[in-house]
């Protein structure tokens, strides 16, 4: 038993590393700062001391039935009459629920089989079985009469309809709720906020770095650390490709994987890294793109302070 | 009454042995290897032979066929001649099924690393094999059944029943799921496609588990344990019952394997309510194995074989409650695909046959050698590591498919899945990865430990070839009214097998035969059309790698599904699809995403670059390279032999499209080696990975075809 304890132990704290490692690399939040860190440490403890609690009362309810058959058996020796042990309350559970017939009545119940000496008793089936037996029989019944006959229940096409409809149902009042949801290449806004950025980088790395490098300095797909563009440097063109994608190239329209709002971050992302100018960079592909002079006022702030 | 001299054979169940222990630890370690790939890519050694691919079959087939195979004809041969208290009924034919197996498994050893597979799992072997595993369980058929009718004993203990089982059920299954079209001598198509292939596999692979696995060591534990208990056989009626409700319900329940996919609803219902009626019979093996432990349990402590046997037998008590439950719909919502299936098998493999073969190994090979064991303390040592080694294994896979699944179906507030990448849920779960191996190794330290003490008994003692006893010949009692009518039945092994076999046939018959023949399962969906002769060749390559161990092709109607692999098509996979699918592609196992909507979702030069340096496409990423693709050439001698064999079993190319098929097949090269020469890659027509990428790039597609028609006008 404490062996399995040790082991769980072990496992746990080897699961809960590993998530720890992938939530710092992914959402750039270290694991001391997950505000429910608090309460997952007073579960924990709660958890760990009832374990302890019911350790211990079994412990004491297990020394306190020894001196209660210590005390019985002393008082039918001091008063001369033979001591019968009774079984535990479990025991007589267990008796009767295998309807289990006692060791020394056995060759009432030995057939008259004997293979290579092996011989077989005649035992009864064990009640608790035979129920066992008879419920998984009635539970196909009626498991086939609902989802077949009567259409109680949802086979697996309409499990999925509902789960579409509960989906719509949400994307919709998200779209009311919040404007981010229905952000699109014509809506599409320049952002200097770090928490946006921060998980516009998140998305970069997940999903952009394989074929544009960590660094944007390009591999499969262009460089988009310096000022050339095949399709524009706006960050209305670069949300647009992002979200459409390019016919023919390795860029996939990216629409329906992630949301639009992290479309929009990511594009402000890839803005962050113009004029980085890693080492090894990919050469430039397409067309010098200046940004137009009647770009708003703080775009122009954001490129600068960058 | 005269008694008769007999001699048992014990030579043959010691070639026997040894095979057992020998593939054991070969099996073991290529499952350990293959364990290690899984977060070490290093250990694919770049090499076509030793990839993941072909690396998990090889294990599986090793462990399955020549560890437990083997164990399986030692333990039927040395408990049939005492219990039928007969000497088997022909050396010529033991000898024979020796050598033939060991053959086999070398054939399979030989053909499995150079990629001749048919894909479907555990019946991997290309047909030649196929026949030649026939042949030798006919052999074995004809040895058992022999030996049985020269019996001296009337009537036939509980294990010979099982025995008669499995040797009725493996033959069918194995013959009905064998059916496929040769191309090559090495190459060959199954009969079936699609939804039909699908269901005629785990028909059958279920019950590979059910009548390989299982009901032989139900046999081999009803003779094995009482006698290493010396204790009476609990209860003479649960054997009648749970033998007969166990092979009748067991077979109708493959389609659980098949849930929330494109089989029809009636069939996935049928499986989960027969997996939930497998419950009972299957706790009738384990409590009447337990239960003849009664008053036998102080020596369960001491005795190293009762130990075994005990774990083996609440493993098997676990594995079969764990089974009916995950083929709940709900609860294989979340396992299927995961590593919780793989924690599943392992507590059936390494618990259930594992230790059963140890527990009979250690209590057989002293009295085969006439000695004691060389040391209970090593098989007490290697009981202990092997029980923490399949505690270490199954518990990070639990947790691991868990987690996996879980991060596969989250959603974020904004309706996007959260875990958009897979890779993402792939690096989640490598630390488990890790715990697995180490559990697996332990299992194995502990098989070279009893393989030394199991030595170092035999070479203490002396080899009793043939083993003799006296024995009354058989007199023929009539059976009086009143007893057991089944008692009656069990004097009669011609009839017991013909009934035998209708139970285990009714259940087969009833699943299989409307889905071949009741239209309106598979749904025509005209726009599906067959393979062109390239995407055929690139399909075969796809087989021949084993891409289907890591990759399904198979979008079950989940939202999360949906949207992880089809965010814009919104199609989950349909039965129509798979038509022309020989064999189907399905797969059991996600380790890397579903393929069957990647066609069209990269460019060809994604894929030219991904096959060849996976890593550096994919950050992360965990499958092994295919460097090899690029130097090898596709055979388009075989073009016109993989049409004509299609065509015979039901796919439409019209009439004499041989004749033009490798001139499609080079334009359609030709086309993609032009496409990669824009992006600055170079490769012949001929490469083998440009017919792979010409099949990636058909996948899923033509459901599509309609929407492409109508948005070009």
């Amino acid at each position: 038993m404490k062996k399995l304890f040790l082991i769980f132990a072990l496992l746990l704290s080897f699961a809960s590393f590993a998530q720890t490692e992938a939530a710092s690399s992914s959402a750039a939040t270290s694991f001391w700062d997950d505000p429910m860190l608090m309460f997952y440490t007073v579960v924990g403890f709660v958890f760990v001391v009832v374990l302890l609690v019911m350790l211990v009362a079994l412990y004491m309810l297990q020394v306190l039935n020894f001196m209660v058959k210590q005390a019985t058996r002393e008082r039918a020796e001091r008063l001369g009459i033979p001591y019968v042990e009774q079984p535990s309350f479990w025991a007589k559970i267990w008796k009767e629920s295998n309807d289990f017939q006692p060791l020394e009545k056995e060759a009432d119940l030995m057939l008259d089989h004997n293979y290579d000496g092996i011989r077989e008793l005649d035992n009864h089936l064990p009640p608790w079985w035979k129920w066992l037996f008879y419920a998984t029989i009635v539970f196909a019944g009626v498991y086939m009469v609902f989802y077949h006959m009567s259409d109680t229940l949802p086979l697996p096409l309409k499990e999925y309809e509902t789960e579409l409809a509960i989906a719509d149902e949400q994307a919709k009042k998200l779209k009311a709720s919040s404007p981010t949801a229905a952000i699109d290449e014509t809506t599409v806004q320049l952002i200097t906020d770090a928490t946006a950025l921060a998980d516009g980088k998140t998305t970069f790395l997940n999903n952009c770095a394989s074929c544009h490098r960590k660094d944007g300095g390009g591999d499969i797909g262009p460089n988009l650390t310096d000022e050339y563009w095949k399709h524009g440097g706006s960050v209305q063109d670069i949300f647009k490709v992002v979200r459409h994608g390019v016919q023919g190239t390795n860029m996939i329209a990216w629409e329906g994987f992630i949301s639009p709002e992290k479309m929009q971050n990511v594009a402000n992302y890839v803005l962050t890294l113009q004029g980085t100018n890693p080492e090894n960079g990919k050469k430039p592909e397409g067309d010098l793109y200046k940004p137009k002079e009647s770009a708003p006022a703080d775009s122009v702030k954001v490129q600068a302070s960058l | 009454m005269q008694l008769e001299k007999i001699h048992y054979d014990n030579k043959i169940v010691k070639a026997f042995i040894i095979a057992t222990v020998i593939f054991g630890i070969v099996g073991m370690t290529v499952g350990l290897l293959a364990a290690i790939q899984l977060f070490y890519p290093l250990f694919n050694f770049d090499l076509q032979y030793t990839t993941f691919g072909r690396i998990r079959p090889l294990h599986t087939n090793a462990v399955i066929f020549a560890f437990v195979g083997n164990a399986m004809f030692a333990g039927v041969y040395y408990s049939m001649q005492r219990l039928l208290k007969a000497r088997l009924f022909s050396d010529a034919l033991s000898w024979t099924h020796f050598w033939g197996w060991q053959l086999i498994i070398l054939a399979a050893a030989i053909t499995l690393p150079l990629g001749f597979t048919t894909s479907k799992e555990y019946a991997e072997l290309e047909w030649p094999i196929d026949i030649a595993i026939a042949l030798v369980w006919v052999v074995f058929g004809i040895n058992m059944i022999g030996t049985i009718i020269k019996r001296r004993e009337q009537h036939m203990y509980v294990a010979v029943w099982f025995y008669i089982a499995t040797f009725v059920t493996v033959a069918v299954l194995h013959i009905v799921n064998s059916f496929e079209m040769p191309v090559t001598f090495f190459k060959s198509y199954s009969w079936y496609a699609g939804v039909q292939d699908a269901l005629v596999q785990w028909w059958y692979g279920h019950n590979a588990v059910a009548f390989f696995l299982t009901t032989p060591f139900l046999g081999i534990m009803y003779y094995f344990l009482p006698k290493a208990a010396n204790r009476p056989v609990y209860s003479y009626r649960l054997s009648i019952i749970h033998f007969w409700s166990l092979i009748f319900i067991y077979i109708w329940a493959g389609p659980h394997h098949l849930l929330y996919t494109a089989l029809p609803d009636w069939a996935q219902s049928l499986g989960v309510v027969f997996s939930i009626m497998l419950i009972a019979p299957s706790w009738g093996g384990m409590l009447n194995g337990l239960f003849t432990l009664r008053g036998a349990w102080d020596r369960v402590r001491e005795d190293a074989v009762l130990k075994f046997m005990v774990v083996a037998v609440t493993a098997y008590g676990m594995a079969t409650l764990e089974g009916p439950l995950l083929s709940l719909k709900n609860v294989n919502a979340i396992a299927h695909y995961t590593d919780w299936i793989v924690a599943h098998v392992h507590v059936g493999g390494l618990g259930w046959n594992g230790f059963l073969i140890f527990g009979m190994l250690y209590w057989v090979i002293p009295r085969m050698w006439n000695t004691k064991l060389y040391s209970t303390k090593l098989a007490n040592l290697h009981f202990w590591i092997g029980t923490l080694g399949i505690v270490f294994y199954a518990l990070p896979m639990y947790v691991s498919g868990v987690v996996q699944s879980l991060m596969w179906k989250e959603f974020a507030a904004d309706g996007f899945l959260r875990y958009q990448n897979f890779l993402e849920t792939t690096t989640q779960i490598l630390p488990m990865h890790m715990l697995r191996a180490t559990g697996g190794a332990l299992y194995l330290t502990g098989v070279f430990i009893m393989t030394y003490n199991l030595i170092k008994t035999a070479y203490a003692g002396k080899f009793v070839a043939n083993e003799e006893a006296e024995v009354s010949p058989l007199v023929k009692v009539k059976h009086t009214a009143g007893g057991y009518w089944h008692h009656i039945l069990e004097a009669k092994p011609v009839l017991f097998t013909v009934l035998a076999l209708v139970a285990i046939l009714i259940g087969g018959i009833i699943e299989l035969v409307p889905t071949f023949l009741i239209k309106s399962n598979v749904p025509t969906i005209i726009t599906v059309k067959p393979y062109t002769p390239l995407e055929l060749h690139g399909r075969d390559i796809y087989i021949r790698e084993g891409c289907v161990n890591c990759h399904s092709q198979m979008i079950r109607p989940f939202r999360s599904e949906v949207q992880r692999y089809d965010p814009k098509g919104g199609e989950y996979s349909k039965a129509g699809e798979y038509v022309y699918d020989h064999p189907f592609l399905w797969g059991s196992k996600r380790t890397g995403p579903d393929l069957q909507r990647l066609g069209g979702k990269y460019a060809d030069s994604w894929h030219f670059r991904h096959m060849l340096t996976p890593a550096e496409v994919s950050t992360g990423s965990i499958m092994p390279a295919y460097p090899w693709l690029y130097e090898q050439q596709i055979d388009k001698s075989l073009t016109a032999g993989k049409i004509s064999a299609l065509r015979t079993i039901g796919v439409p190319y019209a009439d004499g499209y041989e004749a033009i098929a490798n001139d499609e097949l080079d334009s359609q090269a030709n086309r993609i080696v032009d496409n990669l020469k824009l992006e600055g890659l170079e490769t012949t027509a001929d490469a083998e990975i440009v017919a792979l990428i010409a099949y990636l790039q058909r996948l899923g597609t033509d459901i599509k075809q309609k929407d492409v028609a109508t948005s070009n006008e």
